[in-house]
């Protein structure tokens, strides 16, 4: 079935001398869906984006975009397909946002004339019009994604990776970004994006993966992974006031551990989220985990 | 192909030149136009050098020494930023170009630098002294000696991760090479484990060149074969760095 898959990895390994960062890792990313990357920090997340977007060599394994492995060819056209918004955004601050945006069109071999058409329709659309002459250096953090957005989509690639794109946003900011990953995605373009943020993972990803220790730990829809560990939860305080969870397949289950829990107890009862997923197969809050982090 | 994929991915480099023109020059043309001044007009004046003036034998040098900083200093700390703080250095490793020209391209900016630097000094040169002359052969030693000492810039640039290293670099091997490898004085005057020490080194060699080619005394084809060589040499380890080492 690799006409429904864009991205396909097997067993993508890496090592930074004893310390395994992703094991064995195999990633399949259907065309058109939006797949969701989870894991605390630390967990191998963007190891894994880098590898699969070449820039970071894998120890192990193989990446095929397309049906084509661009883990042995580094000047493969297969990375024509591929945009990506890194966590760190990567522009060259010293020159302007309008240098930046061209030198990516300039990169991607996009014609002169078509390039400044599109140049014009996204820096339109991202609100950038009145910032084109500045330096980035100059720009807040937001004004500074957007800048990263254009550059990474304006060669129209097939398949978009965001790395924790969301990571440092404000409010409307995030709603902003999620509104044009729906918006990529409505057009046509597959989306890869890692975030820790799980109501993220819930709002935007047809399917999600959950990553910890460089493990792939489980994958599938989030409907499918709620109702994998209960579609019911309930939330109580032990006899030592620390707070326990417990999962349910049917309301009638969770009304009768309810009833069982002694009286006077604070319960709370609602569906089960994608949060719950997390801390069932990590076992511990996002939040709370060491981060390890390599250069790469 | 590799060619013109190499000047697509300088682009960006030659707008941030063009963006500071003054800047450039000016950090460029000070140092040598103070070693004009005070070893030509000062220390220099009255002496002569393997029978030329000084300042005659002296402005070769400078312009020899220009290639190396003006070069490196551009390259490897454009290339070390862009690695290691920009990050803007992973978009060359997102499009399809050929790593050759990744490392060509990065090289540009440092032989723009130091094209600018090196004419406009020659020009004082020829002005000034009577004995220098414009030939081809000393622009064409100028313009591989850039290529190669922007290519040992982008070396360094892949190779260090903060200025702390990058100025270890430039203290322990720019630095003496600037001032030991025959820009300043003979080499001929040294002893002889010193002169084999330096004939090791590719500025010695280029001094001797642009020096030859611009007294008019012949061209130093050895000079001229030992800088391509580490122009080579220099060219192989940026690619692997390109494709494997840093990645």
């Amino acid at each position: 079935m690799t006409g429904d898959i864009i991205v396909r990895a097997r067993g993508i390994t890496k090592r930074f001398g004893d310390f395994t960062a992703v094991d064995h890792v195999d990633v399949d990313v259907r065309r058109g869906e939006i797949f969701g990357f989870l894991g605390p920090n630390g967990a191998g997340k963007t190891t894994t984006i880098r590898m699969i977007t070449t820039l970071t060599q894998p120890t192990e394994g193989t990446v095929e975009i397309d049906g084509r492995d661009i883990t042995k060819d580094v000047s493969s056209p297969a990375k024509e397909d591929i945009g990506i918004i890194q966590q760190h955004i990567s522009l060259d601050k010293d020159v302007s946002v309008l240098e930046n945006i061209r030198y990516h069109a300039i990169l991607h071999r996009i014609p002169r004339k078509e390039a400044e058409e599109r140049i014009e329709r996204l820096s339109r659309m991202m609100g950038l019009e009145p910032y084109m002459d500045r330096l980035v250096l100059n720009l807040s953090g937001g004004w500074k994604r957007r800048v990263a957005i254009v550059c990474a989509i304006i060669h129209e690639p097939r398949i978009l990776f965001l790395d924790e794109p969301t990571a440092g946003l404000d409010t409307q900011s995030r709603h902003m970004l999620w509104d044009l990953i729906r918006g990529l995605n409505a057009n046509g373009t597959t989306i890869f994006l890692t975030t820790h943020y799980m109501d993220e993972a819930e709002e935007l990803c047809d399917r999600v993966a959950i990553i910890d220790h460089g493990h792939l730990v489980i994958q599938g829809t989030p409907e499918e992974l709620c109702m994998g560990i209960g579609s019911w939860a309930v939330e109580y305080r032990d006899s030592d006031g620390v707070k326990q969870y417990r999962y349910f397949t049917d309301m009638e289950q969770s009304r009768a551990f309810q009833e069982s829990l002694p009286l006077g107890s604070r319960v709370v009862s609602r569906n089960t989220n994608m949060e719950d997923v997390f801390l069932e197969v990590t076992g511990r809050d996002v939040v709370a985990t060491e981060e390890v982090t390599f250069r790469i | 192909m590799i060619l013109a994929d190499s000047f697509r991915v300088a682009w960006i480099d030659l707008c941030f030149i063009r963006r500071n023109l003054s800047s450039v020059l000016i950090t460029s043309l000070v140092g040598p136009l103070l070693y004009l001044v005070a070893f030509g007009y000062g220390l220099g004046k009255g002496m002569t050098v393997d029978g030329f003036d000084y300042m005659s034998f002296m402005i070769p040098g400078i312009i020899a020494l220009t290639t190396l900083t003006a070069c490196f200093s551009t390259t490897a700390v454009k290339v070390m930023v862009q690695r290691t703080y920009f990050q803007s250095f992973d978009e060359l490793f997102l499009c399809s170009m050929n790593p050759a020209a990744i490392v060509l391209g990065k090289a540009y900016g440092g032989m723009v630098r130091s094209l600018i630097s090196c004419a406009i000094l020659y020009v004082v040169g020829l002005l000034i002294t009577p004995d220098l002359r414009f030939t081809l052969s000393a622009v064409l030693m100028i313009l591989l000696a850039s290529l190669t000492y922007s290519l040992i810039g982008v070396v360094a640039g892949m190779l260090s991760n903060s200025h702390l290293t990058m100025n270890m670099i430039t203290a322990l091997i720019i630095t003496p090479m600037t001032f030991l490898c025959g820009t300043l004085f003979s080499v001929d005057a040294l002893p002889g484990f010193a002169q084999a020490i330096l004939y090791a080194l590719p500025l010695t060699h280029t001094t001797d060149c642009i020096r030859s080619a611009m007294l008019g005394t012949g061209f130093e084809w050895i000079g001229f074969a030992v800088t391509m060589v580490y122009f080579i040499g220099t060219f192989v380890i940026c690619y692997y760095l390109m494709v494997k080492g840093k990645r």
